[in-house]
């Protein structure tokens, strides 16, 4: 195997393939900038020019974009407090925050640099361990992936804010929306109203683009007068080589966000957002000043960024493997492999190995090569971006989210739905109700239920069978330690303070 | 001294919690008529929900009542309301009457409303962003944008 | 006195729109409807099948496809049942599915509003179980099932799909009763039995084709041993009279002009004998088994009565 990883190298270096994963570092990361725009929805649009392409060119042009767009994600989280894509959302906690205090270019260029970081990781685990890691895949069946969503679920607690209240209004309001759509298991329609664009439940983007993009849109447009830029004079970019040293702390962070993002790739469904959110979790509850997370914390923005590109690659171990993708981004790959005749399966790695290794190293080229593009590229054009005058930069945003729900289904109808999200979004994020519960709630709601549903008809009806082995138990165990694990150890140090 | 009880029902976290006990109530009669199974997580969302907007609404209601002063929800709401308005009529504009042409339109008209009025400038910026729009969606990877239902196919 | 007017309103349609379509169709690009996004199953049949039927119909005519995915290809269907009838417009067709969307949601379209050109997909279903439940031949499964009911269980996708479909003919076939465990497609459940955590799956030998090792194929239901995978024995050599599968072909809006219809019919029966297309749709897993017009309909209204039948004494949701 590892000779065919070799064998498959020189082929990555032929002109076009390379160039093609130069193009897609560069556009994932455009795409991923803007916001509106996801990697679901560009390689979604790639997917049939792919047809007429050689199939490294095409594949490389996928794995560069998926890559560049995780950390493209990030720009707009750091200056805007608009995530560019889903799972930037945990970086916004730390970034945006720190870009006020003037630190936003030190905030990129931890994002960059994590971003590689954790890209880099997991192509490693696709290239060394995809076969023994498809084989995990394959201990989580439907209860153990429904404690795995529990899991995730759990971690909402630390995403509450301030009103413990508002927070769970916030879940409730996720969760629900969440159950939209067809019913996982007899296909009946909940709360669609007739409208057939429904059936397959709210898409996580158009949710996104509403609740995060229309209220910094509408404030760009509501303060009056002030018409000059967002202030990007106060970015504070110094030279990538003496922003390093002051990331050299970061790298037991990276290491657990790493290992937490291939994880939850390997597994099925939640994807990149909920690793970003779990290794900003447990980053913070290790970290020896959790009080000044949220406030500006270079290292929050490292968790979050380490996260969700290593589950990248990782994402691809079940779908290469199995056909079953780690994300939704793995998901339109998965098309895209299909269309060149890749079928998924343990014969793929035998009868197309230079395309499958080739692929892999692509993964790794894209995430070394993010460093290169990322670091300059980004601090310095898309913060000029920022200066435009304020109503100017409102519009071309607007401009942009609808472009990028349309394009998800080409239809009109989820662009309705997204300014419908907008509206709520605007009203939620005036009153200060926290709004990452609701993206948890909307991608673990649902999923938690089919696979819990899934799981009792297993057991046709008996609830034991959710405990009934070792994988589910640890996993029931983790969850327990999340939720009372904080007021434990505070009840332990006040007493101690007691003493 | 103490509110009017007018205005202690208009304080914005009040009437959002009087809104989500609405929608939310609304919503459990759809959830009535699916069988059990299916409609357990929704109902315990609503349910949740409406216990949650009931607290809400209790607390904002004791801050009422301790005097407590609401913050307004903007300072300026006919701008927000606009703003608003013409992100909803561009996407109308678009589906009836045309993406590139609602697109034209907008860039200059909500930078100009809302207060950039440099004619070059406008100019040049609906220029870059509906070309660069058309050079890589339509030109690039051919993908249609709506034409108008307005017009007809 | 309604109908009369839409049999009316459709022989004018007719007519007018034979006027503007003879002689040199196409003269301009035909649009494919694919109900499902770019990469998927269906999808990769119509973009595989195009060049070849722009290749049949000559005259440099030019097929282009058009994703509207969305509630499992009826977003698509529709539009294409409701799209002018001159040739300019086809969609793709999935069996039983489409069908079975006509009785268990509200669908604007019925199993006459197609004109039916050809499907040339035919993916039979094959019974698979995991390695684990021991369960190795057709018989100790049909066994185990008869003595203990409900017992095994079964993943396959969605309720109201082929593999459903098969299950019930198998249920009634040998008086046994499975529990349904439905999954959101193919994939997850096909994991699932990997991981031994249902013992018996319902599939389609494209999905099977690449895991036979890691699982026990045990039987293909098709009348013969299919092209795809000749290896694996049919239900019938067992003594079990299963056949079905799932099916994806082509359809355009019903009142097509009768020589546009003809030019299209001719196009798609000569797929069947061009062995540069047979052999890009092996590489693209989808089996391929030409049925054109008439026979097509025939099939579809077969499929109906099927499904019409099994909803009546067991509705699935």
């Amino acid at each position: 195997m590892y000779s065919d990883l070799l064998h498959a190298l020189p082929d990555v270096f032929a002109l076009t393939n390379f160039a093609a994963v130069i193009i897609g570092v560069i556009a994932g990361i455009v795409v991923g900038a803007m916001p509106g725009l996801s990697a679901t929805m560009a390689i979604s649009v790639l997917v049939p020019f792919t047809f007429g392409l050689e199939p490294l060119v095409a594949l490389g042009l996928m794995a560069g974009i998926y890559n560049g767009a995780m950390y493209g994600g990030a720009i707009p989280a750091v200056l805007l407090r608009i995530p560019g894509t889903p799972a930037a959302v945990a970086t916004t906690f730390d970034g945006y925050p720190m870009a006020q205090k003037g630190e936003g270019g030190f905030a990129l260029q931890v994002a960059v640099v994590s971003s590689a970081f954790g890209g880099i990781a997991s192509a490693f685990a696709l290239m060394l361990l995809a076969p023994p890691l498809s084989k995990v895949t394959l201990l989580f069946g439907p209860s153990e992936v429904f404690w795995v969503a529990v899991f995730g679920l759990a971690s909402i607690i630390f995403l509450l804010g301030g009103n413990p209240v508002k927070g769970l209004i916030s879940a409730c309001f996720g969760v629900f929306v969440s159950v939209i759509g067809s019913d996982p298991i007899y296909g009946n329609d909940r709360f669609t109203f007739g409208q057939l664009e429904m059936l397959d439940g709210i898409n996580i983007v158009i949710l996104l683009v509403g609740l995060y993009a229309l209220p910094p849109v509408i404030d760009l447009l509501e303060t009056p007068l002030k018409t000059g830029g967002v202030s990007s004079s106060k970015l504070g970019t110094e030279s990538l080589w003496k922003a390093l040293p002051r990331m050299k702390g970061f790298w037991k962070t990276w290491l657990r966000g790493s290992f937490l993002g291939i994880w939850i790739g390997i597994l099925p469904g939640a994807g990149g957002s909920m690793a970003a959110f779990m290794s900003y979790n447990e980053a913070r509850r290790t970290s020896k000043n959790p009080e000044e997370w949220g406030e500006g914390e270079p290292e929050g923005v490292a968790a979050a960024e380490v996260a969700n590109n290593a589950d990248t690659a990782s994402a691809l171990i079940p779908a290469l493997t199995l056909g079953i993708p780690g994300t939704a981004v793995a998901a339109v790959m998965l098309g895209g492999l299909l269309v060149h005749g890749l079928q998924p399966g343990p014969m793929l790695f035998r009868d197309n190995p230079d395309i499958v290794f080739g692929f892999m190293w692509q993964f790794l080229f894209g995430a070394i090569l993010l460093i290169i593009l990322g670091g300059s590229l980004a601090t310095n054009s898309f913060a000029r971006l920022l200066n435009l005058p304020r109503p100017l930069l409102g519009s071309v945003i607007i401009v942009l989210m609808l472009i990028g729900v349309y394009s998800i289904h080409g239809r009109m109808f989820d662009v309705y739905l997204m300014l419908g999200f907008g509206a709520v979004g605007w009203v939620m994020d005036r009153l200060k109700f926290p709004l990452p519960p609701v993206v948890l709630g909307l991608i673990l709601g649902g999923f938690a239920e089919e696979n819990l549903r899934l799981a009792l008809r297993i057991g046709r009806g008996d609830p034991m069978v959710l405990f009934q082995n070792t994988t589910s138990l640890i996993l029931v165990a983790l969850t327990v330690a999340v939720i009372i694990g904080p007021s434990l150890k505070k009840r332990f140090i006040d007493s101690r303070k007691a003493d | 001294m103490p509110e009017s009880r007018k205005s202690r029902l208009t304080r914005p976290e009040t009437l959002t919690a009087l809104g989500i006990l609405l929608v939310a109530a609304g919503f459990l009669i759809p959830t009535s008529e699916l069988r059990p199974i299916s409609a357990l997580l929704p109902a315990a969302m609503l349910i949740g929900l409406i216990v949650l907007a009931v607290l809400l609404l209790l607390a904002d209601q004791r801050k009422a009542a301790a005097g407590e002063e609401a913050k307004p929800v903007t300072q300026s709401p006919k701008r927000v309301v606009g703003a608003f308005l013409l992100i909803v009529s561009y996407a109308l504009a678009t589906d009836f009457i045309g993406f590139y042409v609602s697109t034209a339109v907008t860039i200059p008209l909500v930078a100009w409303l809302f207060g950039y009025r440099n004619p070059l400038g406008l100019l040049v910026a609906t220029v870059i962003v509906v070309g660069t729009i058309w050079a890589i969606f339509d030109f690039g990877m051919s993908q249609d944008f709506p034409t108008g239902r307005f017009w007809g196919r | 006195m309604l109908n009369i007017f839409k049999k009316t309103a459709i022989a004018g349609a007719m007519i007018l729109s034979a006027g503007a379509a003879m002689a040199d169709y196409p003269e301009k690009p035909i649009e494919v409807i694919v109900g499902y996004s770019a990469g998927g199953g269906t999808d990769v049949m119509a973009r595989t099948a195009a060049p070849f039927i722009e290749k049949y119909l000559g005259d440099g005519a030019s097929l282009v496809v058009k994703n509207m995915p969305g509630a499992s290809g009826q977003i698509g269907v529709t539009e294409a049942a409701n799209a002018d009838p001159d040739g300019y417009t086809l969609g793709t067709f999935n069996l039983p599915g489409m069908m079975a969307r006509t009785i268990d949601r509200e669908a604007d379209y019925d199993r006459d509003s197609f004109t039916y050109l050809a499907n040339v997909v035919n993916d039979p279903n094959v019974i698979v179980t995991s390695k684990d439940s021991g369960l190795d031949t057709l018989d100790k499964l049909i066994a185990e099932a008869k003595e203990n009911p409900f017992a095994v269980t079964v993943g396959m996708s969605s309720l109201g799909g082929d593999d459903h479909f098969a299950l019930i003919k198998l249920q009634n076939l040998t008086e046994t009763e499975f529990t349904i465990v439905p999954f959101k497609g193919s994939a997850p459940a096909r994991t699932a039995l990997l991981g031994g955590h249902v013992a018996m799956g319902i599939l389609n030998i494209s999905e099977v084709a690449e895991f036979q090792d890691q699982l026990n194929v045990l039987g293909v239901a098709t009348k013969e041993r299919s092209p795809f995978a000749p290896e694996l024995a049919t239900f019938q050599e067992q003594g079990l009279d299963l056949v079905n599968g799932s099916m994806r072909g082509f359809i355009a809006p019903k009142g097509l002009p009768e020589d546009v219809q003809a030019k299209l019919i001719d196009a798609f029966s000569q797929l069947s004998s061009d062995q540069e297309f047979l052999d890009a749709m092996a590489a693209t897993a989808n089996p391929v088994e030409v049925v054109t017009g008439e026979d097509f309909k025939q099939l579809t209204s077969d499929l109906y009565d099927l499904a019409k039948g099994v909803w009546e004494t067991t509705p699935w949701n």
